[in-house]
Parts: C-alpha cells; structure tokens; sequence
C-alpha cells in the first residue's frame, strides 16, 4: 500500500464527514433544532400543501422587497414641477 | 342522556344543550356558539383537516371576543412590545393561549400565513410562542390578533428581554461546539487505533507522519473552536487569581497540543493529539449537559405581567373614565368589575363581592368583601361590581412588589458551592505546581532544557482532567434519567447536589399536603332529597364547595339526568337559589339557611352545604380538603433521613394545625402572605439551613424561588413550575421522599467518583514525575479512568424504591 492511496482515503472520507458536518452547523444557525417538538411533528404533518405554503411565504417576501424597489425608484425618477 | 362531544373542541356535554346542525346529512353537535363559528370559518377557509390532526384532544371551547382589539394600534404598545426592522417591517413576539397540541400550532401558523401582510409567523411548539413579523402597510396589528382570537385561541405580546435570547444563543454556540468537538473526536480515534496498531507491530516513519498530520488536521479546530470556552474561563480565573477546572483543561490540553506538534515535526516519540481532543470534548459535554437545562427566569415574569390589566376605570366627579395603572393616585375610587383582576390595593368603599385570593393565599374558597374591607391587588373579583378607594399607588402595590420581589430572588438564588468546583480547584493547582517542580527538578539535574519540558508537560496529560471532569455530569445524568422516570423532573443536574444536602422541608399546606380541593366527607340525607335536583343546582355554580359536592353525587349516583333550572340566583358569599318543576331550591352554607328561617346544625370543623326544598332541609354535607395518599407515610420516611420538615400556609391556624396533627408535622407557620413566607425561608437559611420548599400556587412563588431547592407540583400554576427546579408530575408525596433519596445516592456516586479520579492521580502523577510515562501507558490510564467513572456512575440505576409495582 503506498502512502498516496493512505493520504486519499483520509482526505476522501475525512471531507465527506466535513460536509455532513457543516450542514449540521448550518441547521444549528438558521434555528432549525430550536424547537424540538416541532422537529419531530414536522415529520408528522409534512406534505405537499405545507410545501405550497412556504412558497407562498417566500413569494409574498419576494413581492415586498419588488415593490419597496420600485417605490424607490419612483422616488429616485421624482422631479419636481417647476 | 347519551353525552356528545362537540365537533370543534371534543368537550362532551349533554345531548339536550348543544346546538345541533344538519350538514351533508351529517349531524354536527356544537357546545357553545363559539365553537359553531370556528368550525365554520375553518371550513370556508379549506383548514378543516385540523380535525383530523387533533384527534381526541380536547380544547377549550371558543371564547366571545372581548373588545379590546384597538389597544393594540396604540402608539404606547408600538413602543413597548413592537421592534421595528431596519426595511420597515414590524416583528413582535406573542404567547398564544389554548394551545393544546401539535395540531394547534398547526392552525395558527397557517391561518397566519394565510393572512394578507404577514411576512413570517412561526410558533415554537414547546413553550407556545409565537414570532411575527408583518408589513405595516398592508395589516393592522390588532387585525393580526383579531385573525388568532377568531380561531379560538388568544394571543398576547410578551417582552423577550435579552436575557431569553441570550439563553438561546449560549445553548447554540455549545450545540456547535460539541459538534465540532465530537466530530474531530471520533475521527481522531478511528486514526489512533492504526497509531496504536502500528506502535506495538512497528509502522514505516512516513505512514507514521501521514497519520500525524491527518490527527493534527483534525485536532487543531476543536481545541481552538470546541476548547475556546476553556481558554475564556481560564483567562478569566486568571484575571481573578482563581484556579479552577477551566486552567486545568486549558493548560492540558494546550501543553499536549504544542508537545504534540514537537513530536510530529521532529518525529521523534509519539503524539497526544487523541488525548487532547478527548479532554476537551468530554468536559464540554459535561459542562453543555449544565448549561442545556438552566431555567429560564424570564417566562415566569412574562406569564404573571402579561395578564394583568394596564388600565383601571376611576370614577372622578361621577364620571368613569380609563386611565393607565401609573397614573391612579392614592385615593382615586376605582371601579372594579366582575372577573377583573384587582392591581392596585385599596379599601371597599360601596358594593361588596367575592374575591378570588388564591394567588395570595394560595386557598381556593372566595373571600367575601364588603364597605370598609381591604383588597389586595393580585386578587380577582368573581361575582359583582363594587368601587374602592386606591390606598397605594400602582408600585407599592402588593401584586407589583410581588413581581418585583420574584424578579430579584431569581437573580440572586442562594449558591451552594459544588464539591466537584471546590476539588477540581484544589486539584487543578497542585497539579499545575508539581508540573513546573517536575520541569525545574529535571532541568537542573539533567541540565536538557527539551527533557525537561516534555517530563513536564506530561505531568499535566496523565493528570488527565478526564475523570475528574466527568464524575460530576455522569452521576447527575444518570440520577436525572432515574427521577425522570419516576415522575420527578430535575430541571438542572446541580440541583441533586444540592438537595442531598439540604436539612430542611417546608411544604405548602393546600395542594401540595391536601388535595386543593373540598371533597364530602359526611353526608346526612333527610326524606324528600333528590341528588337529580341538588346536581343540577350545584351545576349553576363554579365555587369549589360546589364543585365538590357534584363530584361526591356523582361517584354515588352514576346516572343522573340533569334537570332544567329557572330563576337561577347567586347569593353572594352564601349560596345559590333556583326554582325547579314549581319547587324551589337553596343550597349554600349556614348562613344563607338562618336567612330564610330553616332551623340547622351549624356546628362542624368542616365546611358546611346545606340543600333546602321549599324551605325544609333535605341534606346536609360536610366538606375538607382530604390529605394526599401517603403525605404521612412519607413525611415520616423524610423525618427518618434526618431532616426537619416544617408546614408554611397562608390558611388560619385551626384547619392547618388539623392537617399538621394529621400528617406528623410540628412546626406551622400560618397566615402567611407570599412575601413572609420568602422571608421565612430567608430565616431559616440565615440560621444555616438548606432549604427544599414545596409549594404549587402563586402564592408560594416567591418563597420558591428564594428556596434552595424549589419543587412544584405538576398541576399547579406555571409560575411556581418556572421557578422551581424540580417539578412533580404525580404529585405523590412519596415522590419527594424519592428525590431525597435519589439525590443522595447521586451525590454518594459524585464522592465516589471523585474519590477515584484522585486515587488515580496520586498513583499516576508520580509516575510522570519520574518520566516513567509512555503513551500506551497514558492512552491506557486514560481511557480506564474516564470508563470506571461511567460504571460506577451507572451503579445509581440499582437504587431501590419501596412500594416497587414493577
């Protein structure tokens, strides 16, 4: 066995751990273990329409931000009348 | 009469008083109107697979909406309660009430998301919660809980002061922590074992690298990243010349690190990286496993302030008029109205009422008031209107100096210093001195300064404050998993340190020693009693006596139909008056029997309920709050470990004394408002005792959290659960008796594992001293001691309890 395949399958699986790791930092940040009930029932209560819900959440917040830009310009292309 | 649950909240009720409805050749049973709307509304809005989520849990039936919604819009609760974000949205946080189950929680989100405006709206399914934030362009705040109110629930905003959202933080920060920690831990050991392997069959120096720099790799981020808050609390000690287990940990580790590296860049001898993620990540859990569960103070304050009134009626010249609580005056006459809730303290003026006093008192039988008497604030007006005259502004009221008496015994609980703090203090120091003796000792007769240096260090890594790090947490968890197995929650582990050594109880009388609530004990019945009619009498009303006696007829009579009532009258403080198939019916205590002339035998310790038929007595009840199953029993057993228990009761001297005969106890405080019994408490511990309180009510909350050791009973008010630290679910008195015991047995575990982890030292320090260590040795030692701390910590679970069922 030589040393290079020894330093690849360290670095292969060591990497791979580090990937399942920083996505369980990144659940940890965002809050998604706050609540541990509602980790659990969220398995219970998951289907499609849930799915719907939470783009229709994110459309909403898309809209917003849309519309806060466009009132901007609007402000921006205001000019007097003189 | 078949009974029928309603279609919205699964209450059941009689067939003959719900409100029935055809529906796709259906028939829906509805207790109350509000149920109807909410069910009907949750139809046209398609959200009706809610029923299908709740199953049989029961809720509270829909309240009718009070009108108060416009409060909401005011500039001064913007202020208080709303944060406004930096793009214009509002965020405000909101405990939702009659939340009963996941399916709850469900609704409420969605039908918050369904509202227009609404940018996020999430609900934390443990503590009922709620964060949302919306557009205030588009939607109303007062929209907002007019939307939550018509589903059946209430909602009202709380402050999340820093301190909840610092608590969350810390527990992430540690969660990550671990993480990090333990991933570097379980990849550093699988590496190990080849080190291992290839140490006692001989491995070519380059794979020996390799595996070095891959160890090194790993290690590097969890001593830094995991180990970071060890350096702080070392630094810290330092800065306050204190040497505690932080030094100890910090020093190891980094001394085994930089030794470490020395190896491996100079391949010469071995390397510790393994043992020096093990201390750190091990002590990390240890000290996580204290930190996940410490209590959070502000929700208790958010539950008592959020529902009190922030305005009065004040009559001034005749006319009424609403004004803040800080700005009544003393003298002001205040109006109170029924099921209010009194906030400033003042004498009756005219009119008079039953209060509720329970929160002061902790009893549950109103208290009858009337022209010249004095009412407390924290009490709750049940029955009439009546106008007092302010004798103390809103600040020295009794309820606020109560919030603000519990606001600073939460901060300032009574510390017992913990024996693994103490020891872990001395050790870390004559640890860390005999490694810079060892280090001058060699360096001067060997004359190499490296030598010196490694001997040195590796006084400090078989040190290994491993064992020592863990006896503690092992112990505690497995005697926390245990009590929680028998119903009774530690809500941190240093709570059994201190309960083992605590040298005085003091019990709360009603609902923790007696049951809380009047049950019968003697029944006279004369010619002409029907229990259909006092039932249904009874029925009309919520006093506790009331309550009791409906228990009692229907243990007895199993199938009892209710009777329609009329005339229904409540007479205050006395009893209740009705008029049935022509009959007329009185039942209440003896003085509602002398005002309608029926000659009675008023003469009994108990309570008393009388029940007339056109004025001829047909029964006669008595009534006390029964003793809790085994409160003697265990009080004896509790006696027997050596500690003193006294009674603390808000109650008169004679029924307490009854009670104290009753179940064995000798000393009684009684007629105690919530503050003097804190006070009491302060007393004892003046005196050098170490007190375990056990209260259930509002009225023991203060004294709770200035106790020691604080344990509420499952069912009593959420307050006293916030500040307690140990909660019982069965409400057993034998289960105090188990915590005492189990407790103890923790504590002797603790000793035990102590007493070991330095029996270790003082056979392998030595060694290390004299340079004798190699690292099989440490490697070996190391695992031994951390493995014999976890077996005898899982000793505790041999613990026996009497009266086993099992």
């Amino acid at each position: 066995m030589s040393e290079n395949i020894i330093i690849l399958m360290l670095t292969v699986s060591t990497f791979l751990g580090a990937l399942g790791l920083i996505a369980l930092l990144w659940g940890v940040k965002t809050g998604q273990f706050d609540d541990q009930s509602k980790f659990i029932d969220a398995a219970r209560y998951d289907n499609e329409e849930d799915l719907k819900d939470a783009v229709m959440m994110e459309k909403k917040k898309k809209e917003r931000e849309e519309k806060k830009r466009k009132d901007k310009e609007k402000k921006k292309n205001y000019m007097p009348a003189d | 009469m078949a009974e029928i649950a309603c279609t919205h909240c699964n209450l059941k009720f009689d067939e003959s008083v719900m409100i029935t409805e055809e529906q796709n050749a259906k028939t829906l049973y509805f207790c109350c109107k509000g149920c109807q709307g909410v069910y009907h509304l949750l139809e046209n809005e398609g959200l009706d697979t809610f029923y299908d989520k709740l199953g049989d849990t029961q809720l509270q039936p829909a309240t009718q909406l009070t009108d108060d919604l416009h409060k909401f819009d005011l500039e001064g609760f913007k202020n208080k309660y709303i944060k406004v974000h930096d793009d214009g949205l509002y965020e405000i946080n909101l405990i939702i009430e009659g939340i009963h189950c996941s399916a709850c929680v469900w609704l409420n989100e969605k039908v918050l998301h369904k509202t227009e405006g609404v940018i996020e709206a999430t609900i934390n399914y443990t503590n009922n919660k709620a964060k949302v934030i919306w557009d205030p362009e588009e939607v109303k705040l007062s929209r907002i809980i007019e939307t939550i109110r018509s589903i059946g629930y209430n909602a009202y905003p709380y402050d999340p002061t820093l301190q909840e959202e610092r608590a969350v933080k810390t527990r992430k920060a540690y969660y990550s922590r671990i993480l990090v920690g333990v991933f570097g831990t379980m990849n550093i050991m699988w590496i190990a074992i080849a080190q291992y392997a290839g140490y006692f069959t001989g491995m070519q120096q380059g794979f020996k690298d390799i595996l070095n720099v891959a160890e090194f790799i790993l290690a590097t981020p969890v001593l830094f990243y995991s180990g970071w808050i060890f350096f702080r609390g070392a630094y810290y000690g330092f800065k306050n010349h204190i040497v505690n287990m932080d030094t100890l940990v910090a020093s190891g580790a980094v001394s085994a690190y930089i030794y470490s590296i020395y190896a491996m860049v100079t391949q010469s001898g071995e390397v510790y990286f393994d043992s020096v993620v093990m201390i750190i990540t091990f002590v990390l859990v240890g000290k996580y496993l204290e930190v996940l569960s410490k209590k959070n103070a502000v929700d208790t304050l958010d539950s008592i302030m959020g529902s009190t009134p922030t305005e009065v009626t004040i009559l001034k010249e005749g006319i009424k008029s609403l004004i803040g609580i800080e700005n009544v005056e003393v003298g002001d006459i205040i109006e109170l109205k029924p099921g209010e809730k009194v906030v400033i303290d003042g004498v009756v003026t005219s009119g008079q009422g039953s209060f509720d006093e329970s929160s002061l008192t902790g009893e549950n039988e109103p208290v009858y008031k009337q022209k010249g008497d004095e009412i407390l604030s924290g009490s709750i007006c049940l029955d009439s209107v009546l106008h007092y005259k302010a004798s103390k502004d809103a600040s020295h009221s009794l309820l606020t100096s109560i919030v603000n008496l519990l606001e600073e015994s939460i901060t300032k609980k009574p510390h017992i210093e913990q024996l693994a703090n103490t020891v872990s203090g001395y050790f870390s120091s004559i640890i860390l001195i005999i490694a810079l003796l060892t280090f001058t000792g060699w360096y001067l007769w060997h004359g190499s300064f490296e030598t010196a240096l490694i001997v040195g260090i590796s006084v400090i890594v078989i040190a290994c404050p491993c064992a020592l790090g863990l006896a503690t947490p092992m112990a505690t968890l497995v005697g926390i998993g245990i009590a929680a197995k028998r119903g009774l929650l530690f809500k941190e582990a240093g709570f059994l340190e201190t309960m083992a050594k605590s040298n005085l109880l003091a019990l709360d009388k009603t609902g923790t020693i007696t049951e809380g609530k009047p049950s019968v004990i003697k029944a006279k019945l004369y010619e002409g009693f029907d229990p259909a009619l006092l039932l249904a009498l009874v029925n009309t009303s919520n006093h506790p006596i009331s309550k009791g006696i409906a228990s009692y007829l229907r243990e007895q009579n199993t199938s009892l139909e209710s009777l329609p009532l009329e005339d229904i009258k409540s007479i205050e403080a006395k009893g209740i008056e009705a008029a049935c198939q022509g009959k007329k019916l009185l039942g209440g205590n003896a003085a509602l029997l002398k005002a309608f002339n029926i000659h009675i035998d008023e003469h009994s310790e108990n309570s008393l309920f009388f029940f007339a038929i056109d004025n001829i007595l047909v029964a006669r009840f008595e009534l006390t709050d029964t003793i809790r199953e085994g409160a003697k029993e265990a009080i004896a057993k509790i006696k027997a470990l050596g500690i003193k228990v006294v009674m603390l009761t808000g109650d008169h001297e004679k029924s307490a004394s009854k009670v104290a005969r009753a179940v064995g106890i000798e000393e009684v405080h009684t007629r105690l408002l919530p503050q003097e019994k804190s006070a009491l408490i302060n007393e004892f511990q003046t005196h050098g005792d170490i007190v375990v309180m056990v209260g259930d009510g509002i009225n023991d909350t203060i004294a709770l959290a200035n106790a020691n050791i604080a344990i509420a009973m499952g069912q009593g008010a959420d307050v006293a659960i916030n500040v307690s630290d140990v909660v019982l679910l069965d409400e057993k008195p034998q289960s105090i008796y188990e915590a005492y015991q189990i407790s103890r047995r923790t504590f002797r575990a603790v000793k035990e594992n102590l007493g070991f982890s330095l029996l270790y030292n003082v056979i392998a320090v030595p060694l290390a001293v004299m340079g004798f260590v190699n690292p099989l040795v440490a490697a070996l030692s190391m695992s031994l001691s951390s493995l014999v701390v976890v077996g005898n910590s899982m000793r505790i679970k041999m613990l026996k309890f009497k009266n086993e069922n099992i």
